[in-house]
Order: C-alpha cells, then structure tokens, then sequence
C-alpha cells in the first residue's frame, strides 16, 4: 500500500483541459437548461390547460428516466434520423433537456411565489402579456429562484461526467487515460474526488455571493 | 449468421436487467438508510471528531459524481490494497455509502425541526438521552424525513443505472448490448426508458402512500 499523488505532476495539464471541457460544458448547458426551464415554467403556470398537461408530461419524464439512458438515446439516436453532431453537443443538448426539466421546477416555484399584487397592478398598467413576463415576471422569480438554481447548477457539473460514457474526454474522461498511462487508479480518482468537491464548493459560493448580491434590496427588510 | 431482429427473449433479458437494478436498489438504499441514520444518531449525542469526519466525508460524497466514487472503488481499491472486487461490491459499496451522505443530512434536518423546548421538557422529566432520541425525537422526525427521502430514494434508482459502467450487467447494459445488435436505438431506448420510469413511478406511489399512514395522526379528519 503506497500512496504516492506526485506521479499525477506529468498529467495536470492534461487534466486541467478536460476540466475546462467540463466548466465548457456545464456553462452551456446552464445556459440551455435555464432557458428551456425559463419556457416550460411559463407554459407550467399558463391559464392553458393543454400547455400545462404537456409541460408536466416533459417534466415528468425527464426527472423519472437516469441521465445515461437519455444520453444513449440522443448519442444512438440521432444519427439514426440523420443529425449527425459530435459528442460535446449531444452531451450539451441532453443535459440542458434534463437540467430544464429541474429548473423548470424551481422557475416555477419562484413565479408561483411572486406577491399576486404586482401581477395586477402589471395589468391595470396596460403591459402587455409578453412584457409583463419578460420584464417583471421573469425577472422576480429568476431572483428569487437564484439559490435552488444554484444547486440545479452543481448537480449539473457532477452528472456532466457522464458525458465520458459517450467518449468525450472531459475531466472524468481524461482521468480514465491517466489511469491508463498510470496504472494508478486510486491516486487519481481520489484527487479526481476532491478536484470535483472543490469545484462544486466554489461555485456554492459564488451563488450565494450572487444571491445576496441580487437580492441586497430585500436584505434591508429583514435585517 | 446475424440476429438483428428482436426476439421474445429480449423481453427476459430487459427483466433481468431491471430485476438487477431494483435488487440492487433495494439492499443499497437499506443500508444506506442505516449507515445514514447512525450517523445523524453520533452526531445527535456531539461524539467530538468522529461528529467533524463524518460531516467532511458526507460532505464529500455528495459534492463528488457517484461515476468518480464508482471508478475510486472499483478500480482504486484494488490497485492500493490489493484485494478482488467484483463489480456487484463495488457497486453496493459506493452506492450504499451516496444514500448514507443524503440520508444523514436528511435526518440531522428532521432532528433539528424538533423544537429545542420538547428535548430540554423530556430531559427534565428525567429522561435519557436515548429516550429522548428514542420517544420523543425519532417519531416526529420521521414523520418529517419522509417526504424528502422518498424524493432521494426515487433518485438512487435513477443512479443504479451507473453501474453498468464498470460491468455490471443491468437494465442499461442491457440496453446497451441489445443497441449493438439490432441496431435500432429509438426503441431500445425507449423501452429502457420506460421501464425505469415506472420503477420510478412505483417507487414514488408507493412512497405516498407509507407517507400518508405516517402523518395519518395529523391528517385533516373534516368536520
């Protein structure tokens, strides 16, 4: 039993560019996510009741299916229709679908928290429906959602590993060639572990940063 | 000779696939549940040091992706120690130990929801530490962590698809190997989808209903 991490020192640059694939990817897909979520938690609390049915229907499959399953779905699929597009977007693609369908539930519990007075007094103003979610709506609810979305967020990073079953080398993915360089398997994933945790820690942080930072106006009321 | 067309028989090896998933499912999340429970039970008597691992290995474990945890037990065990894992090990180690991180932040929680004046009444009276715990504490937190741990338990399952990574042969190996053969990714993934949505939807309504018999003392009688 030998425990030795300085045989990693060669391969740091090598790991460093698939946890910049991972920090590309995971942005992305955010990106994606909150967008698509920001769209399905609209058409969630819609007077529609068809829009509502088929919102819940996506929310509810794609939370109930593992993310390797769609992931396979998308990776085999597609090119079976015709789309051929490499790993990198099919990983972006599948997780901004299934991180919608988290953030979709925490967009949706923001606007469903918004005060109904500022709605009406939306409508007596005159908006129009497109205006009073893009410029009020939306913005409330993002604001107050910022802390769950967080953790959408860093789920996303940790399940953003799966992408090396789909052969793109990200920080995971690039740690398997180390392991296979090294024959050093428990020195590697064992940094690989902390380099993960510390990731994720730090971008706690800086939600919580973000989120007292957007919020600083409501902070006053409390304290 | 190349048999791409399905056959009756794959419907047995789908079973079985899923029948290794929820089996595994099943002992991991028990002794998940017990590891997690002990633990919130050191921290709830302040064991000094033990109380501060705990927390920074259950921290770790849940900021940290279950593929890492999976190749850090299935490959880095071995290669420092020298020892045989077999893939089934190796899965019900890593995954028992995720549910215990959950569980455990779950239960100290539930235990925290308890108001301080119940436990300090109970002490007066002249109970015991593990009285308190036992009579006083443990049914209301229970009542409380059962919600949130219905939400963990539905996603453990989705998690069990991991192991199919390091070799083990369940529902998405099967997936996988069925994939390669008939060449029709749409339906295979379909199917696998499928199928563990329901174990999901199972695992969920069953859930409800234990929920519902917890908190049936406080349930709304009518008039």
């Amino acid at each position: 039993m030998r425990l030795d991490l300085s045989i990693l020192l060669p391969h740091l640059g090598f790991l460093a560019q698939g946890a910049l694939l991972t920090a590309q990817a995971s942005a992305l897909a955010l990106a994606g996510s909150v967008i698509m979520g920001a769209f399905v938690a609209i058409a969630r609390t819609s007077s529609s009741a068809l829009l509502q049915r088929i919102s819940f229907i996506y929310v509810d499959i794609f939370r109930n299916v593992p993310f390797i399953v769609q992931l396979f779905f998308f990776y085999y699929g597609l090119p079976e229709i015709g789309i051929y597009i490499d790993a990198f977007a099919t990983g972006v693609i599948a997780l901004s679908i299934a991180g919608g369908a988290y953030a979709s539930d925490v967009i949706r519990a923001g606007i469903l928290a918004i005060d109904q007075g500022i709605i009406e007094a939306a409508k007596v103003s005159g908006l129009s429906r497109r205006v009073m979610f893009t410029r009020i709506v939306l913005p409330i609810a993002l604001r107050t959602s910022i802390r769950p979305l967080g953790s959408v967020l860093i789920n996303m990073i940790l399940t953003s590993s799966i992408f090396s079953t789909i052969t793109l080398n990200e920080l995971t993915g690039s740690a398997q060639i180390v392991v296979s360089q090294t024959y050093r398997p428990f020195e590697v994933y064992i940094v690989l572990l902390v380099v993960y945790a510390a990731l994720t820690y730090l971008v706690s942080l800086a939600i919580a940063l973000l989120h007292r930072r957007l919020n600083r106006d409501m902070m006053e009321a409390i304290a | 000779m190349r048999f791409t067309e399905f056959t009756s028989f794959d419907l047995i090896l789908l079973a079985q696939g899923l029948s290794v998933n929820v089996a595994l499912f099943l002992a991991t999340s028990l002794i998940g549940l017990m590891i997690g429970i002990s633990w919130a039970i050191v921290r709830f008597y302040r064991v000094p040091l033990l109380c501060e691992a705990i927390t920074f290995v259950s921290e770790l474990l849940k900021n940290s992706p279950v593929l890492v945890q999976l190749f850090l037990v299935f490959f880095g065990l071995p290669g420092l120690f020298h020892i045989r894992v077999t893939p089934v090990t190796a899965a019900t180690i890593t995954l028992s130990a995720n549910t215990a991180a959950f569980v455990y932040v779950i239960a100290i929680s539930a235990i925290e929801s308890i108001g301080r004046d119940q436990i300090e009444a109970a002490r007066v009276f002249g109970l015991s530490r593990w009285q308190v715990l036992r009579h006083v504490v443990a049914p209301q937190a229970a009542a409380f962590a059962v919600g949130p741990l219905i939400a963990l338990l539905v996603n453990q399952l989705q998690v069990t698809s991991l192991i199919s990574v390091i070799g083990v042969v369940d529902l998405t190996k099967i997936g996988n190997i069925l994939n390669m053969r008939t060449l029709k990714p749409f339906i295979v993934w379909t199917a696998v989808g499928l199928l563990y949505y329901a174990a999901a939807k199972l695992v969920a309504w069953l859930g409800s209903h234990f929920e519902k018999r917890l908190r049936a003392h406080s349930a709304w009688r009518g008039l």
